[in-house]
């Protein structure tokens, strides 16, 4: 396709990053149904080893990259101005990329 | 029954309001067309569109108690005994229940609702398989009443820029006819952030179709083909 994934892309990216979540978080619930920690160091040994530490910071990229295609789907339909779009989105873009910042920096200083 | 239809004459009036009318119904009134032309009969200023009274020609396309639906295919009998008219939502409103459908033909034309086959014609026919030919049920069927593309948030949002429900399920009946040639086109005309994937699935089009058909689902199987063919 010449125009490859010009309106795929996000479509794809919003099905797979709740796919991915969806995955995640039954297996978050089943972690903490059937083995649940009991105590801080165990939890923090479990959320620290790799895998797991890997797959968190993945499900918070997914949730933060799914939030960037739904809202802006909502600004797409409903802010016509196109300064008021390139605002928002700005907005948005740069809220959400904060947030990860503060995820990533959190998942950092938990490694310490 | 008691009928609220929504009147508005540009040429005389400064807002839309709402007309009541009380109507005495009678055994041979089976269909909500039938109450409107008595209706009609009495006051001949109220305006709407009606034609075939049989649910092919999509002229008496209106907003019936908040759902979309033709009014000669809706008996009386599903109705309750308080019915509000409105004209189809998102379009401009010519007068009374007549809207101005250009937005909604303007992107119907858009997906190019013809055959593209530039292979010399044959003696008779282009020929198709039962099969091929099974493809197009469900879709050839769509008589452009409107009811689905209006019904849908996503057109009245960006009635420029989506094609809409209708003008999707159409798209998808040339996608699938097994005679055309401009498959891939097509496809990519659609790959756009406006003109198919401003879908949210809502599915208000399936909901309402007078004609049972499910532009959703054609949506969904042309966004398929289009993951498909970028693998």
């Amino acid at each position: 396709m010449k125009r490859a994934l010009a309106g795929l892309r996000p479509w794809l990216l919003q099905r797979l990053t709740a796919l991915y979540m969806l995955v995640f978080i039954i297996y978050l619930l089943a972690h903490f149904l059937l083995d649940p920690p009991h105590s801080h160091a165990v939890w923090r040994g479990w959320i620290l080893a790799p895998v797991t530490s890997i797959a968190a910071a993945a499900f918070l990229g997914a949730l933060f990259l799914h939030a960037w295609v739904g809202v802006r789907d909502v600004i797409l339909d409903y802010v016509h101005p196109v300064g008021f779009r390139v605002v928002a989105l700005a907005v948005l873009g740069s809220g959400l990329m904060a947030m990860a910042a503060w995820a990533v920096r959190i998942l950092l200083i938990a490694r310490l | 029954m008691k009928l609220s239809v929504y009147r508005f004459d540009p040429d005389k009036d400064s807002k839309p309001y709402m007309q009541d009318y009380d109507v005495a119904l009678q055994p041979e009134q089976r269909m909500l067309l039938d109450v409107l032309e008595l209706v009609k009969a009495r006051d001949d200023t109220l305006t709407y569109r009606r034609s075939c009274r049989e649910g092919v020609c999509g002229s008496d396309a209106m907003n019936i108690n908040g759902q979309n639906g033709l009014a000669c295919v809706t008996p009386v009998a599903s109705l309750p005994a308080h019915v509000v008219l409105r004209p189809l939502p998102g379009l401009p409103v010519i007068r009374d229940l007549v809207v101005d459908m250009t937005a909604f033909f303007k992107q119907y034309h858009s997906i190019k609702p013809y055959l593209v086959n530039d292979d010399p014609a044959p003696e008779r026919e282009r020929l198709q398989s039962p099969e091929e030919r099974q493809k197009l049920d469900g879709l050839y069927e769509c008589i452009l009443c409107g009811c689905c593309t209006t019904q849908c948030p996503s057109f009245w949002w960006n009635p420029d820029r989506f094609v809409g429900p209708a003008g999707l399920l159409q798209a998808y009946r040339f996608i699938i006819d097994s005679r055309d040639d401009a498959t891939q086109e097509r496809l990519e005309d659609l790959n756009d952030t406006y003109r198919l994937f401003r879908c949210r699935t809502i599915m208000n089009c399936t909901e309402v179709c007078p004609k049972g058909l499910a532009p959703s689902r054609a949506i969904e199987k042309i966004r398929l083909l289009i993951t498909k063919e970028s693998l």
